[in-house]
């Protein structure tokens, strides 16, 4: 192939010429280029290394099928290997390089392999490799695994890189009536009909120009077309998307697509994505997405230089490159003879081969007033040459048999086996194509769905009856009735054409060249017995490359068929799958990643906490303040500390991401009295109590605190973690089990800011805050009281004597914004008292030390006995689980049940987690399992919580290992009653 | 008097950002407004709607799905049985006399954060989070919407000023970033 670029002629902009690389050499291209074009233009043929064998391949199309021309993009983290260079637009400073070589594509070591190319056909690797040793011998699979890393480095394709994409992507969502595919001649006069009907159109062109196959034209008659088109387009305002391909159509009319924002620029903006990922949901899809060209397998077919016939007029007509100066073009069809005119008429020696014995006088008539020598009855057999086509041994059919006949020198060679349209979208959504025995190719089935194919791409293959067709299909997308357009379009039928081959000899004539199937690896399929075209596709891995079978899978199909000596429809077709084409990982992911991979729920005091040297640990969605260490104090050092400080004086803590639910209505205590265990009924205003809230299936699924604000409020707490949850759950309570209670629950946790103030010197530090300091004296507030008063400065607050810690304790809440204002009091009255802020380190030392239970603890297995609560079961009334958890399952005695850990040797630690077994019996799932573990400064030692089958009762006395095989072995443990510091509460009653 | 801290305070600065030239979406903070729920039982809609709208200062509660502007305040139907009532800082402050037979009334004034997004802009923006088809032509003025926001409760209305969201307080700054940094692609000022 010796492609030379033409002084005039094409679409690109010779007056803005780009510098790029390739494999490290520099070369110029022009605005408007793609990298194949510009590569071709400036005369390299080997432009990749094919998966297998190492072959030289070149290229081999002008799109989306590109099977030679895959290159790597960028360097570094920018790397994106797999790209097909017919799809990358030129930019300056473009940085290509071969891949699946070395030293490099032009002489590739590995390309030694094709020597032995006999034997690596389809399942070589696991037939052979797997097998050596003996499977029997039991060391297969070992080295099978040895065998695998060297596979993988002789035969594959690009590399990604391993570091993070430095890139970011956006996702959007878009809605339109019509959403138009594919921008040639059909899709444009859709989109232009359906927009000049009123109708708001989505019009998306994965190229970055308009016009389909007419920029492959350059007649004037054509652009006239494609000029009034685009002007009208816009005009009918028209949503027109360039740089865009529809990957993918899901349900209710929705379409994936994919928008290169900053891929073509040679200085990228800082603020714009590289990608973005729309999701468009349309009320009607037009799928206007043409047709690829097919080739033919015979030998050596993917040699550099072996090109599909209209992948040379787009170089001519649109790139302005002559691909070669002695053209030989076979074909079976009409549409070829336009492309043969005009590389004559560019200057090429053009033979053009046709299979077919009579073709149309009118075509014989243009050929030869543009000088293209005319050949009939004939086909390719054979390319010849190594890294560049030199000439093609032709084949004549003698009745089922192929007989070599002459060769033709060339530096191109052409092949045009009929074209097939683009059915993937429409494959999508399930409708299976249907052969057609006249146009040779699969044709688009009735969609059940407002989907509809039009152009090309439903058979058509003049620009006449694509016009037409797109504006029948923009009246279907509208509801209106059309008439039916016959597909097709030439004068001479096709002869269908799939393989050129000698009898009985074995040639490398490729079905799918970028996963290098060959035609015998197909009849191979067909010996060892696989018949369903599913099971033929896995076994070759037909189709299974980044081109998904665009280039291969009709040929493999047919070549099936003929084994199995049946029709290609009888065969049946395999269901395309989205993605159309590539979609990097980046743009699914969209901004979701690093810190934006979850939103992050903040305190209204989080800032305030971070300004007294907070550390933050994940909870939930929250970031909470984990310990506040002081200089150089380690986090054991720090949280035995502060939680020394709050049994000592006072400590603060933030609960503001706690659950808070509004529970309002006539009939809430009603409602609370069904979800708690609890009696709620008559829970007094002013008043809180502590509730267990179980499943239907009698396990326990949150607990937490209801304050009673008024005759018909109620505040209800949950855990941090269980917030959401819980509301969902109350709602559909509430929606579809009691629709009849008046009663609307709220989430209200983002409206205040809480805090927990704990400590013997509690009292007195709030009450220096208060405008009313005897508000909280233990007479107006006692244990479980509730109140509304105001802190200095009017700040208006709620305030629950409540306890985590076991200690003299009140939680206080004030509405969000003025979170800090109370911080401020409060610290500033706790400090000079020797108080301390302490985080959930702490307050889990707290609250293991008085054996009160969290998430830990209540983690779904577990029952309202099991937790050591099951006196707060009524029995006096019916509640959410209370018939379940009466199930002789869960009312075993030896069921685990909570307990408090202790180390034997007081020195010794244990780890969250351990199994809890019999000294003697240490194996499998043991005997229970530590749920939370923690120093108690209470205690002087290592201290934990846990269960265990039959409870104290059951262990008391007896010895116990805490194993834990993983981190540190068996310790030696004691179960103790679970309320291991002040068992009785009198300091909190305090 | 004590000082009252939204949770973008700490970060917001006005000014232009990201891509420069004329900007396309300009997005303020609004403070210091209050906020009211107001919740029937299904036989009692039409008495807690008529409190709703008299404090409002409109003629009507809106329907589900639409927004009415009234003397006092903006009245939004964000669920079949609820409207919220957000009023200015300058209004004075509602006194709802709602009996509990015919609803419930909550103050959430401080669990929102208000942003008001303009520009031309502000749709594609809003689009890159919120699955909803915001032209004018469908989500017209008066429209509300409860949707989700990366995953996060938000409640979306359009009036004749432009687009405004209502951010829960805890999730407000992690979306907020999340918007500001996709509206600097194209360019964003902060008010």
């Amino acid at each position: 192939m010796s492609a030379t670029r033409l002084n005039t002629g094409g679409r690109i902009d010779r007056s803005r010429p780009l510098r790029f690389t390739w494999d490290g050499r520099s070369y110029k291209g022009f605005a408007g280029d793609t990298l194949a074009s510009a590569l071709m233009a400036n005369g390299e043929r080997v432009l990749g290394r094919s998966f297998k064998y190492h072959r030289p391949r070149g290229i081999m199309s002008a799109g989306v099928e590109e099977s030679g021309a895959i290159v790597t993009l960028g360097t570094g983290d920018r790397t994106e290997p797999n790209s097909k260079a017919t799809m990358v637009e030129l930019f300056d400073g473009l940085l290509a390089s071969g891949q699946n070589a070395w030293p490099n594509v032009r002489n590739d070591v590995g390309a030694g392999l094709g020597l032995f190319g006999r034997f690596f056909s389809a399942g070589f690797y696991y037939k052979t490799f797997m097998g050596l040793p003996p499977f029997e011998w039991g060391r297969g699979t070992g080295i099978w695994m040895q065998y695998e890393k060297i596979i993988r480095k002789a035969a594959g394709m690009g590399e990604a890189s391993r570091q993070a994409d430095p890139d970011c992507y956006d996702h959007v969502h878009a809605f339109c009536d019509v959403l138009v595919v594919g921008s040639g001649p059909a899709g444009m006069s859709a989109a232009l009909h359906a927009a000049q009907q009123g109708k708001d159109v989505i019009l998306v062109e994965q190229d970055f120009d308009l016009g389909g196959d007419l920029l492959n034209r350059s007649d004037p008659k054509s652009n006239a077309i494609r000029a009034e088109l685009i002007a009208a387009l816009t005009a009918a305002g028209v949503r027109i998307m360039t740089r865009t391909t529809a990957f993918g159509l899901y349900d209710y009319g929705t379409a994936g697509l994919l928008e290169r924002v900053t891929d073509h620029l040679a200085v990228k903006p800082d603020h714009a994505p590289r990608q973005r990922f729309w999701t468009v949901r349309a009320a009607a899809t037009i799928l206007a997405t043409g047709a690829l060209e097919r080739t033919v397998a015979f030998e050596n077919n993917d040699r550099p230089g072996v090109m599909t016939a209209n992948a040379t007029r787009s170089y001519l007509n649109r790139y302005g490159v002559l691909p070669g100066q002695n053209i030989v073009l076979n074909t079976n069809n009409d549409s070829a003879y336009d492309t043969a005119g005009e590389l004559a008429q560019a200057g090429a020696k053009v033979t053009l081969v046709d299979l077919r014995e009579a073709i149309d006088a009118d075509l014989s008539e243009q050929m030869n007033a543009a000088g293209v020598t005319v050949q009939t009855g004939l086909a390719p057999l054979k390319a010849l040459g190594g890294k560049a086509v030199t000439g093609v041994q032709l084949a004549r059919l003698q009745g089922d048999t192929w007989v070599a006949v002459e060769t033709l020198p060339c530096d191109l060679l052409l092949v045009s086996a009929g074209w097939s349209p683009v059915v993937n979208l429409l494959s999508h959504r399930g409708a299976k194509p249907i052969w057609d025995q006249d146009l040779s190719c699969f044709l688009p089935a009735l969609c059940a769905e407002n989907v509809t194919m039009a152009g090309a791409a439903a058979g058509h293959w003049s620009t006449e009856h694509c016009t037409a067709s797109g504006i029948a299909a923009a009246n279907l997308a509208m509801g209106q009735k059309v008439g039916a357009i016959t597909p097709g379009g030439w004068n001479t039928p096709i002869k269908p054409l799939y393989e050129v081959r000698l009898p009985g000899k074995k040639t490398k004539s490729f079905v799918d060249p970028q996963h290098d199937v060959t035609a015998s690896d197909i009849r191979l399929a067909h010996q060892e017995g696989f018949v369903s075209v599913e099971h033929l596709k896995r076994y070759t891995t037909l189709g299974m490359a980044t081109d998904q079978g665009k280039m291969g899978n009709i040929i493999g199909l047919a070549l099936m068929a003929e084994a199995l000596g049946k029709d290609i429809p009888a065969v049946g077709t395999t269901r395309f799958r989205p993605p159309y084409t590539p979609v990097a990982i980046g743009a699914l992911a969209g901004r979701n990643t690093g810190s934006h991979f979850k939103t992050l729920r903040r305190t209204p005091l989080h800032d305030w906490n971070l300004r007294q040297g907070a550390t933050m640990t994940d909870a939930g969605l929250w970031h909470r303040p984990w310990y506040f260490a002081r200089k150089g104090e380690s986090i054991t050092e720090a949280y035995i500390r502060e939680a020394t400080t709050v049994r000592d004086t006072l400590g603060i803590c933030d609960v503001s991401s706690l659950g808070k639910i509004a529970v309002q209505g006539p009939d809430a205590s009603e409602f609370l009295n069904r979800i708690y265990s609890n009696a709620f009924a008559k829970l007094a205003v002013g008043k809180a109590r502590y509730g267990i809230m179980l499943r239907d299936d009698g396990m326990v699924m949150d607990d937490g605190t209801t304050w009673r604000l008024s005759e018909n409020d109620f505040l209800l707490t949950t855990t941090t973690t269980a917030a959401g949850k819980v509301m969902v759950w109350l709602e559909e309570l509430l929606q579809l089990r009691w629709p009849e209670l008046r009663v609307h629950v709220s989430s209200v946790s983002d409206q205040w800011a809480g805090v927990s103030v704990a400590g013997p010197q509690t009292r007195k530090a709030i009450a220096a805050c208060l405008e009313d300091p005897e508000a909280i004296s233990a007479e107006n507030l006692p244990f479980m009281g509730v109140m509304e008063s105001r802190l200095k400065g009017g700040i208006r607050c709620l305030i629950a004597r409540i306890s985590f810690s076991g200690e003299l304790a009140y939680e206080i809440y004030v509405p969000a914004d003025l979170g800090e204002a109370m911080m401020d009091q409060l610290w500033a009255a706790s400090e000079p008292l020797g108080g301390c802020l302490y985080g959930l380190e702490a307050l889990g030392t707290l609250r293991i030390e008085k054996g009160h239970v969290t998430g830990a603890e209540l983690d779904g297995r577990v029952t309202i006995d099991d937790a050591g609560l099951g006196k707060m079961a009524s029995t006096k009334k019916p509640f959410i689980g209370s018939a379940l958890r009466q199930r002789p399952e869960l009312e075993r005695e030896d069921r685990p049940q909570l307990v408090g850990i202790f180390p034997k040797d007081r020195s010794d630690s244990f780890n969250g987690g351990a199994l809890l077994c019999k000294p003697d019996e240490i194996s499998g799932f043991g005997e229970g399992w530590i749920t939370a573990v923690t120093h108690s400064p209470a205690l002087g030692h290592w201290i934990g919580l846990g269960y265990i089958s039959g409870g104290h009762d059951a262990w008391q006395g007896k010895s116990v290992a805490a194993t834990d095989p993983v981190r540190k072995g068996d310790v030696m443990v004691e179960i103790v009653s679970p309320h291991m510091f002040d068992p009785k509460g009198e300091r909190m009653h305090g | 008097m004590a000082k009252a801290i939204s949770p973008l305070q700490p970060i917001r600065r006005a000014g232009q950002f990201g891509a420069p030239g004329k900007p396309g979406v300009t997005i303020k903070e609004v403070t210091g407004f209050g906020l009211l729920q107001f919740s029937a039982w299904g036989a009692s809609l039409a008495q807690t709607g008529a409190e709703a709208a008299r404090l409002a200062g409109c003629s009507l509660a809106p329907a589900p799905g639409h927004v009415v502007s009234g003397s006092n305040g903006v009245l939004m139907r964000v669920e079949p049985l609820k409207w919220w009532l957000l009023t200015s800082a300058a209004a004075p402050r509602p006194e709802p006399e709602l009996a509990a037979e015919n609803g419930a009334v909550l103050d959430m004034q401080d669990a929102r954060c208000w942003l008001r997004i303009t520009g031309d802009k502000a749709e594609t923006l809003l689009n890159h989070f919120l699955p909803l088809n915001l032209r004018p032509s469908v989500f017209a003025d008066g429209a509300v919407a409860t949707t989700a926001f990366h995953h996060v409760g938000v409640t979306l209305w359009r009036d004749a000023d432009g687009l405004n969201l209502l951010f829960p307080r805890s999730s407000a700054l992690s979306l907020w970033q999340l918007l500001s940094e996709s509206a600097h692609q194209y360019g964003l000022v902060e008010e």
